[in-house]
């Protein structure tokens, strides 16, 4: 009967771990690169994003799209595709999430978006505008998506870029996957593992892509 | 605490605790869009979270490749099967693809493991079958756009919702009715006195009691009262040879009844599958996205078939102690059927709201 019940309780320890895969479940994938753009009396303005998905989805959704050239698209072939990602992303509200000295900061509508096809890959351009600039001498950006069906994560070259920002101001960046890898290696299958099953919806966050700017 | 009762305690907790696990990845799934402002973000840990999200996009990548390898050389394809497969078996740990539901209707209808299996391989390989369908009639012969397969897949996956929510709905119905009819059986041996003399011996089953429900009591009073032997006779197990095998617990119905949870179940398409099987269309392979698409399905299978085996197994571990199908054991084990049942319905419902997201189907 005993052994039975090491089965039973192994069985469950499967399960839990199972419920927490449900965490991980991306169809798309996205490589991030973004700008930070300042006006002329150093406030934030906004966000210009350009987000390249993979290979996989960016084949999906120039799926049935009319183009002169077989496989090639062109601004304007793809500007109602990019009418409806932007407009879908409001109600995600463009995973993208801004603090400005500690204190959160909406975005308007997006601005100057299109998207452009290169080599198989889609990528999308769009400016987010603060709703109101600030100026910010801490200023925090979160990329990511809670859900994960999407896996956003920075280039590996120039992933951020501030845009006539003040001088001395410092960037720093932080990849997703570098917070994942970190916390793997400290965790154990404690507590606080248990208790993260229980902690609702929002276990993309912990994969957050952060940005820091500090300004003087 | 004799062992005859700490088995029980135990086979009840376990129950309770598939019943959450399955509550809380339904939970997880929930978007956090719907209203209001951005959550607040609990730190959470993400060791076994963080080594997927690695192993996802690893597998995600080398099933694009292989794809393309593939058009170059037909070997490959063979690589890209057992890929297909490998992908299947361990994308199927993520929401959707109708493990909760199969679990919860499985306990609910007394299912047995054999059918639980082929329940849950009809309902990958149906899932399979409509992804194909879908790229085929939608991309193939229409040359539809992503957003109308979008949309397709939106219609299909909400008639699928309704039919759970069908399915939940009539299981509660039988259910709830049977629940009812064992209620008013069990209330008889509650009066019997014997109940409380057999009382003093059971100061654990007691602290348990509020656990679940007070038949668990009366439960072990009836038994034991029955037996009149006490703890002396608790080694041997009797309920084990007594108790009713799994077999004999499928209730009426036949597959009739199954082939209506494949259909609720199987109706939705994976995400996954559909980008496979457009993207193998892009390089002029729709029939090996095909191939790879039924060989994902059955990786499919055996995860939810293995799910859904823990789940059949739990309940006959605790049918094992229900020893009487006509005392409280068998009223607990009717309580189960009565909240597997619901359970099922809530799952349909909550689809059907949108407060519970299957897979979310391409928004971007």
């Amino acid at each position: 009967m005993i052994p039975y019940f090491r089965l039973a309780v192994a069985a469950l320890a499967c399960l839990l771990a199972m419920a927490s895969a449900a965490f991980a479940h991306p169809h798309v994938w996205v490589t991030m690169k973004s700008e930070l753009i300042y006006a002329s009396d150093g406030s934030v303005t906004g966000v210009r994003h350009a987000w390249a998905f993979d290979e996989m989805f960016s084949t999906f959704a120039t799926q049935g799209i009319e183009s002169k050239q077989k496989g090639v698209f062109t601004r304007d072939e793809l500007k109602p595709l990019a009418e409806v990602n932007v407009n879908s992303l409001k109600e995600y509200d463009y995973f993208t999430h801004a603090k400005a000295n500690g204190k959160k900061t909406e975005f308007g509508d997006p601005v100057d978006y299109w998207l452009e096809f290169t080599d198989g890959v889609l990528i999308l351009h769009f400016t987010l505008p603060l709703k109101s600039p600030v100026k910010a001498k801490a200023l925090n950006l979160e990329i990511y998506d809670p859900t994960w069906f999407v896996d956003f994560a920075f280039a590996d070259k120039d992933p951020v870029a501030l845009v006539d920002a003040p001088v001395g101001c410092k960037l720093s960046v932080v990849n997703a996957a570098d917070t994942a890898a970190a916390t793997t290696k400290s965790q154990q299958l404690g507590e606080s593992f248990f208790n993260s099953l229980g902690s609702g919806s929002n276990y993309g966050a912990q994969f957050a892509n952060k940005v820091a700017v500090q300004c003087p | 605490m004799s062992r005859t009762q700490k088995l029980a305690a135990l086979a009840v907790a376990l129950f309770a605790a598939v019943l959450l696990g399955i509550g809380a990845e339904a939970l997880a799934q929930a978007n956090p869009f719907g209203t209001g402002p951005a959550p607040a973000r609990p730190p959470a840990p993400g060791g076994i979270a963080g080594f997927i999200l690695a192993k996802q996009a690893e597998f995600y990548r080398a099933l694009a490749g292989m794809i393309r390898a593939a058009k170059a050389d037909g070997s490959a394809s063979f690589a890209l099967l057992g890929l297909s497969f490998a992908y299947g078996v361990f994308h199927a740990a993520g929401p959707g693809h109708g493990k909760a539901v199969i679990s919860s209707y499985l306990v609910a209808n007394e299912e047995t493991w054999r059918r639980g299996l082929v329940l849950s391989f009809a309902s990958a390989l149906l899932q399979a079958f409509v992804a194909v369908a879908i790229v085929g009639v939608a991309a193939v012969l229409l040359g539809a756009t992503a957003k109308m397969m979008g949309d397709t897949v939106r219609v299909i996956e909400t008639a699928s919702y309704a039919l759970i929510m069908a399915v939940g709905a009539r299981l509660l119905w039988v259910k709830g009715r049977a629940f009812l009819a064992a209620l008013r059986h069990a209330n008889v041996p509650a009066m019997v006195p014997a109940a409380a003399a057999a009382a003093p011996g059971y100061p654990g089953v007691i602290v348990h009691d509020h656990e679940h429900d007070h038949d668990h009591h009366h439960h072990h009073s009836h038994s034991q009262g029955g037996h009149e032997h006490g703890h002396d006779h608790a080694h041997d197990h009797a309920g084990h040879s007594h108790g009713p095998e799994p077999e004999e617990l499928a209730g009426p119905g036949g597959w009739a009844r199954g082939l209506s949870a494949i259909v609720a179940v199987g109706l939705r398409p994976c995400s996954g599958a559909i980008l496979v099987l457009v993207f193998a269309l892009a390089q002029g392979l729709f029939w090996i996205g095909v191939a790879s698409t039924f060989v994902m399905g059955l990786g499919t299978a055996i995860t939810v078939a293995a799910i859904a085996s823990f789940a059949v197994g739990a309940r006959s571990l605790a049918a094992r102690f229900a020893k009487s199908r006509e005392g409280a054991g068998g009223l607990f084990l009717r309580g189960l059927e009565v909240a597997a049942a619901a359970l099922v319905l809530a799952f349909g419902a909550l689809l059907l709201m949108g407060y519970m997201a299957s897979e979310r189907m391409f928004a971007v």
